[in-house]
């Protein structure tokens, strides 16, 4: 059986030169851990923390609806691509544990994230939250109950999917089984329509719940855009990382790297498209109800973020991914992938910051303070590190591509 | 008396041609085709083709196709016709955006097909391989290769002993 002794030199992932998931996770609780003191100590700390928990989860619920499409498309050449995109998802568990201390920070202070949670918290003006019509009129949705209970929903959905995928394509490895293949195309179907729910859901709710009085249809389709750029970046960076480490050498070839850039590309578009499309929408409509929330993007600090998002976050990506030689080399295609995220880093930040206001009712400056930057960068630490060290404790255990997939064949050979 | 084309040889196989091919390129021919009843995978590498250009002419399309929306909707509002509306500014990028957008993709697109007649070297009313009494064939069973009397490399020796040495079925003379 000579395939079989070729899938079990594959299945040799542990390496010395690979890095070891136990100091990924030390990392990891270090950044947490000063995190969770921002958190504690400060609004700003607190937003930074709901800034970097986001930023994971976008990476993570990318990956899970990557491995969704693939499996509803019944793709061929993602077979290979497909298993560290499995490898991520192990982190999807963990994301609902990450939540839990915004949960038991806004039980003990009510409006420090949420400040509809407070009903007596003053609006700069309009007297406070519980005199406000347009809280009241929303109460049905913006209550603290049924937005735990969504919470709580939206993690334990994207938990069951990412499990669900994961036990299917690993038990395959073993017993080779089509059944597995069928069953997550079904687990696809249902898993993409709710997936998509949740996820905007969560955008709805965690992030424009911060500013209750605006609203934009928008938004969720603006966080799937986001979270697709995001998976797809670190999915790259994996990739090109294993090729160069030996495990993925001659497996993961130029035409994959090819299919990821140009996808790639094609969200970067799309990313540019629901953005203009909200900004374009309010810009146009000019009513008051709407355009508050880019005015306070538009004050200090913010505008200079604004731009560099337009041209940062969409010109620039643009122009170098148009180009077939920089979307086909490792090189290349590892610095802009780089760059997405950081960009994706800020674009968070644009839209969840301004949204926390200094005593005069003004969005609070990002960079008022040196302290700041120990918030950002630890929990953006943090978070990576819990994402790295899920990722490579499931990568040891597993082997490196769904050796007995039906399609892996023609994945492998996936060159036109 | 019809003027000579080329030399044309005929295969069996996609394999055979595919190496047929592959020497013809590493021979140093310039002008020459294959003619094949369906796309071959590899067959650009093996004949040596380079990447198209045809994306150049698309991002020029792009380019002037934003820049025309930019401009078109500044002249008829803030120029030629003032119109305010709404209090909104005389002109901005921002409702100027939609349009140009639709143009970048319009003017990129007749800019790819322009590209493409160009470098195909169309309209081409008729080829002279129509001629050839094996026509058919090249749609049917039949692989094809010609090189063309118009290649500097060309000589009526030399190039048949290539294309002989390539073991076709048959080699052929193409008339123009």
């Amino acid at each position: 059986m000579s395939s079989q002794a070729t899938t079990s030199n594959i299945a040799m992932n542990q390496d010395a030169s690979l890095p070891n998931p136990k100091k990924w996770l030390t990392i990891g609780a270090i950044g947490l851990l000063i995190s969770l003191v921002g958190l504690i100590s400060s609004p700003i700390g607190a937003y930074s923390y709901l800034v970097s928990v986001l930023f994971v989860s976008s990476i993570a619920i990318g990956m899970l609806f990557l491995v969704l499409i693939h499996h509803i498309f019944d793709a061929g050449w993602s077979t290979v691509v497909r298993r560290q995109a499995e490898n991520f998802l192990s982190v999807v568990p963990y994301l609902g544990f990450l939540f839990i201390p915004l949960f038991l920070m806004t039980m003990k202070d009510n409006g420090l994230i949420w400040i509809w949670m407070d009903d007596t918290a003053s609006l700069h003006g309009h007297g406070t939250v519980g005199e406000d019509v347009l809280y009241l009129k929303k109460t049905w949705w913006l209550n603290e109950t049924f937005f735990w209970i969504r919470a709580i929903i939206c993690f334990g959905s994207w938990a069951f999917f990412a499990r669900a995928l994961r036990k299917h394509s690993f038990s395959q490895d073993s017993d080779g089984k089509a059944e597995h293949t069928f069953a997550c195309r079904k687990l696809a179907a249902g898993g993409l329509v709710v997936v998509a729910l949740t996820w905007s859901c969560a955008a709805f709710d965690w992030i424009m719940g911060l500013e209750y009085h605006w609203f934009s249809t928008m938004f969720g389709v603006w966080f799937f855009a986001n979270a697709m750029r995001a998976a797809l970046a670190v999915l790259v960076l994996t990739c090109t990382y294993l090729v160069a480490k030996g495990p993925l050498k001659g497996i993961f070839n130029n035409k994959h790297l090819h299919d990821l850039t140009t996808l790639s590309f094609a969200f970067c578009v799309f990313w540019a498209y629901i953005s203009f499309s909200q900004y374009f929408l309010i810009w146009n409509g000019n009513i008051p109800e709407e355009t508050f929330w880019f005015n306070y993007r538009e004050e200090g600090i913010y505008f200079y973020i604004g731009m560099f998002l337009v041209f940062g976050h969409f010109l620039f990506p643009f122009l170098f991914l148009l180009q077939f030689k920089l979307k086909t080399a490792h090189a290349s295609a590892r610095f802009i992938c780089c760059w997405i995220l950081f960009m994706q880093l800020f674009d968070l930040y644009y839209n969840i910051l301004p949204s926390l206001k200094d005593s005069h009712g003004e969005p609070y400056q990002m960079f008022s303070s040196p302290l700041n930057f120990v918030w950002f960068i630890s929990g953006i630490v943090g978070v990576v590190g819990i994402l790295l060290w899920a990722y490579w404790t499931s990568f040891n255990k597993v082997k490196i591509i769904p050796i007995r997939d039906p399609r892996i064949t023609e994945s492998l050979n996936h060159s036109h | 008396m019809a003027k000579k084309y080329g030399l044309i040889a005929k295969f069996d196989t996609p394999a055979d041609i595919m190496h047929a091919a592959e020497k013809v390129r590493d021979a140093g021919y310039k002008q020459w085709d294959v003619i094949t009843p369906f796309p071959i995978h590899g067959m650009d590498p093996a004949m040596g083709l380079k990447r198209s250009i045809v994306p150049r002419f698309t991002i020029v399309g792009g380019t002037l196709g934003f820049t025309t929306g930019m401009s078109m909707i500044w002249f008829t509002n803030a120029y030629d016709y003032k119109i305010l509306i709404g209090g909104k500014p005389l002109f901005s990028p921002m409702f100027a955006f939609p349009v140009s957008y639709e143009l970048t993709i319009l003017f990129s697109a007749f800019a790819s097909i322009a590209g493409m007649f160009i470098m195909n070297k169309l309209p081409m009313h008729y080829h002279p391989m129509l001629k050839h009494k094996e026509v058919a064939a090249s749609s049917d069973d039949k692989f094809f290769l010609y090189i063309e009397t118009a290649d500097p490399q060309y000589s009526e020796e030399s190039t048949r002993s290539l294309l002989e040495s390539l073991n076709p079925v048959e080699i052929d003379e193409l008339d123009d």
